[in-house]
């Protein structure tokens, strides 16, 4: 977006950085996709060096470090970031929320923005540890339900990501239509 | 001359101090029925009050008023659902975890505060003397859709004078069924299903528009009323304390407690594993 | 001196005025800015109640920025009384805040109350009292008092009664509240040994299962030493807070009033 102009309605806000871990960012037009590609490289490259990839927790830090030094320079990035990614040892799924400020929390479920104040207790409520797939979804639907209902704003639609043991792929949402409050 | 004099100057300090009329005013065992507010003798005494109160837009403003909340409201078939929290918080300083934020104007009508919590004290016990005198003149309840106009009028000719409320007017009557307004300090008023106002409305939002629908049974809406202020308690800082739970019906509203959300917290999390967020273990 | 004296247009063309009769045009604009009929005059005040009794104690220290006026000037009032001592009053009332501000409420309400009993010819009960205070408080809505009252009684059951306000008059019947510049030291400890916050039956259970010490009235003596040990604490914590510790009890009895010293330091 451009002052009140929308210039692309599918953009990718995501980048995969090795086969299960992936990024999602938000933020500060320019910065985010620069700090994103910077961060896939890197990521790349360490797969690359050793003929492994790093963990999700490892990718964490290593972003968090990136952003706490970024921070610290005279044109911070201004990202606002959500790692997910299964680990390829234990296959446990593991979710990081970071922000600008180089804020690190593992989470079992994570939002940035207004979707905080929108989707969080709907997770609080609706999210157990024990949730397979079409449950997540179901809980995901309610979530973007909520915020096409109450923001003042038109999403464009929705893109929506999945990472299991197979990798990470897309998956068809539809979002198109129309939500109304009671 | 001297005599002359004396009949048409006026003492130089006649004007200071109270005249008869305010020290009658003063002393004044009633409150006059008419609205008088005293006023700072400036220009403009909006921005002066605002300087003074507004910690919004001055956090070092000296006289911290009480603010913060999340109320909600909904209609359903068995009537209408009234939930609040009772946390009131004066910047930083939880002023009271006490406070009854649902108001009673009348055994058939409710208002809920939000908002600086005197303006809705106030305002309220004034639209239930409005609600009485309209019982007395036309022999009849007043309908929720007049009760709220008045409120609504009132707060509307006082706008820019820095009041701040966000309220909530519920009420069954004969010829509406269950109604529910939504009345600000803006001077917006609306008719409908649903409202949450204050700072975790978005919270009570999310848990009770992911459940509601118009056929809950009475058990279902009260549950789902305090379980969605249980979730901006469990998100808003400027939320807690105690829920305070109200159901109104055709004869009258009935009172479903005012509970202490950290045991309700506690019994949610370990029996219906919710709140996955918070461990134990670190 | 002509161009001087023309400089100003109000001196030049006009005799000297009086001040509340002193034109507000030109300059009245600028001049509002620096209108601030306010200061903070610190202290404290704190009121609990009992089964029988309701408690209301303030220090006397009065102080303006670092200085202090006075070592005495009371912040804890009778409301109604016959004569100036406040003989035969059945409210109390504490204000702290603005000092001026406080004693123009406490006059106000006191002429009221008063003037009630002429015209009723009964005394006001404290739960009149109570909501008269806050409409004398929210007409002032936009102008303030800039005060927190504490207002007690004892009900029409005889219980003790209390009721707290914010400047503009919201209010609420409690069992204790502290107000003034050391309410955030001095209302946690109410809390705790008030109200029990936070204690729990010792043996009752382990984790989720200990069950919360239940809430009972406590004895007045055991009252008067909590607020004695309120004001002490406060005094070496808030440097607004000290000199003397004011206290008025009413009880079925009538008012007593009790003075115990503070640091002076």
């Amino acid at each position: 977006m451009r002052g009140a102009t929308i210039l692309k309605a599918s953009d990718d806000k995501t980048k995969q950085l090795n086969k299960h871990t992936l990024m999602a960012f938000s933020g500060e037009a320019g910065d985010t996709v620069q700090f994103a590609e910077y961060i896939q490289a890197n990521i790349q490259l360490y797969s690359m060096r050793n003929d492994t990839d790093l963990g999700p927790s490892a990718v964490a830090n290593f972003v968090r470090g990136e952003l706490a030094r970024s921070l610290r320079s005279r044109h911070p990035y201004t990202v606002n970031l959500l790692l997910g990614g299964l680990d390829p040892i234990t296959k446990q799924p593991h979710l990081y929320w970071l922000d600008y400020l180089a804020s690190l929390a593992p989470l079992p479920y994570a939002a940035h923005g207004y979707a905080q104040y929108y989707c969080l207790s709907i997770l609080d409520k609706h999210h157990h540890p024990e949730i397979n797939f079409e449950q997540g979804m179901k809980i995901l639907r309610m979530c973007t339900d909520e915020l096409q209902r109450r923001l003042p704003i038109d999403f464009k639609g929705m893109l929506v990501k999945v990472i299991d043991k197979d990798g990470i792929r897309e998956i068809d949402y539809d979002s198109s239509k129309q939500v109304l409050s009671a | 001359m001297d005599s002359l004099v004396a009949t048409y100057s006026r003492p130089a300090f006649e004007n200071e101090g109270y005249s008869s009329d305010e020290q009658q005013e003063l002393v004044q065992a009633m409150p006059s029925l008419s609205l008088s507010f005293s006023l700072p003798p400036m220009r403009n005494p909006s921005a002066f009050l605002r300087a003074l109160t507004d910690d919004h837009a001055n956090p070092q403003c000296p006289i911290k008023l009480a603010h913060g909340t999340t109320t909600l409201a909904f209609r359903f078939q068995g009537g209408i659902i009234v939930a609040t929290d009772s946390r009131a918080s004066a910047g930083n300083w939880i002023a009271s975890q006490t406070v009854k934020k649902v108001i009673e104007i009348n055994n058939c009508l409710l208002g809920t505060m939000a908002g600086g919590a005197a303006d809705c004290q106030y305002w309220l016990a004034y639209l239930g003397i409005q609600c009485r005198l309209h019982e007395l003149r036309h022999k009849r309840r007043i309908s929720v859709a007049a009760a709220s106009k008045i409120l609504s009028n009132l707060v509307y000719s006082y706008k820019g004078m820095g009041l701040s409320m966000g309220t909530m007017c519920a009420g069954v009557t004969p010829q509406e069924g269950p109604a529910l307004y939504y009345i600000d300090s803006e001077g917006t008023r609306l008719a409908g299903n649903l409202f949450c106002v204050g700072s975790g409305q978005t919270f009570a939002y999310g848990v009770l528009d992911a459940e509601y629908h118009y056929n809950l049974t009475e058990k279902e809406a009260l549950e789902l009323g305090s379980r969605s202020i249980l979730a901006a308690t469990h998100r808003d800082a400027f939320s807690g304390g105690f829920i305070n739970l109200y159901h109104v019906k055709e004869d009258g509203w009935v009172k479903h407690g005012f509970r202490d959300t950290n045991p309700i917290f506690w019994k949610t999390k370990l029996e219906k594993g919710e709140f996955s967020n918070v461990t134990a273990n670190l | 001196m002509a161009s001087l004296l023309s400089s100003n247009p109000t001196l030049a063309s006009n005799p000297s005025y009086s001040f509340s009769q002193a034109p507000q045009n030109a300059a009245a604009g600028n001049r509002e800015h620096a209108f601030y009929p306010y200061t903070d005059n610190g202290g404290s005040t704190l009121g609990i109640t009992g089964n029988d009794f309701a408690i209301l104690a303030g220090d006397t220290r009065s102080t303006s920025g670092y200085s202090i006026n006075t070592r005495y000037s009371p912040k804890v009032f009778r409301i109604g009384g016959d004569d100036e001592t406040g003989e035969g009053a059945h409210i109390i009332l504490s204000v702290v805040g603005y000092a001026a501000d406080g004693t123009a409420l406490k006059e106000r309400l006191n002429a009221i109350v008063k003037m009630y009993k002429y015209q009723h010819g009964k005394r006001m009960s404290v739960k009149a009292c109570a909501q008269r205070l806050a409409t004398i408080l929210y007409g002032k809505r936009f102008f303030p008092y800039y005060v927190t009252a504490i207002l007690g009684g004892l009900d029409e059951d005889g219980k003790g009664a209390l009721y707290s306000y914010d400047p503009v008059g919201s209010y609420e019947r409690e069992q204790c509240r502290a107000a003034g510049a050391a309410a955030s030291l001095i209302m946690p400890f109410l809390d705790n040994q008030v109200n029990f916050k936070n204690q729990y039956s010792p043996g009752s259970g382990v984790g989720h299962d200990l069950e919360a010490r239940q809430v009972t009235p406590l004895p007045f003596h055991e009252v008067e030493q909590l607020v004695r040990d309120a004001f002490t604490s406060a005094t070496e914590r808030h440097i607004e807070v000290g000199d003397g510790l004011q206290m008025l009890v009413i009880t079925k009895d009538g008012i007593e009033e009790k003075y115990f010293p503070l640091k002076r330091d």
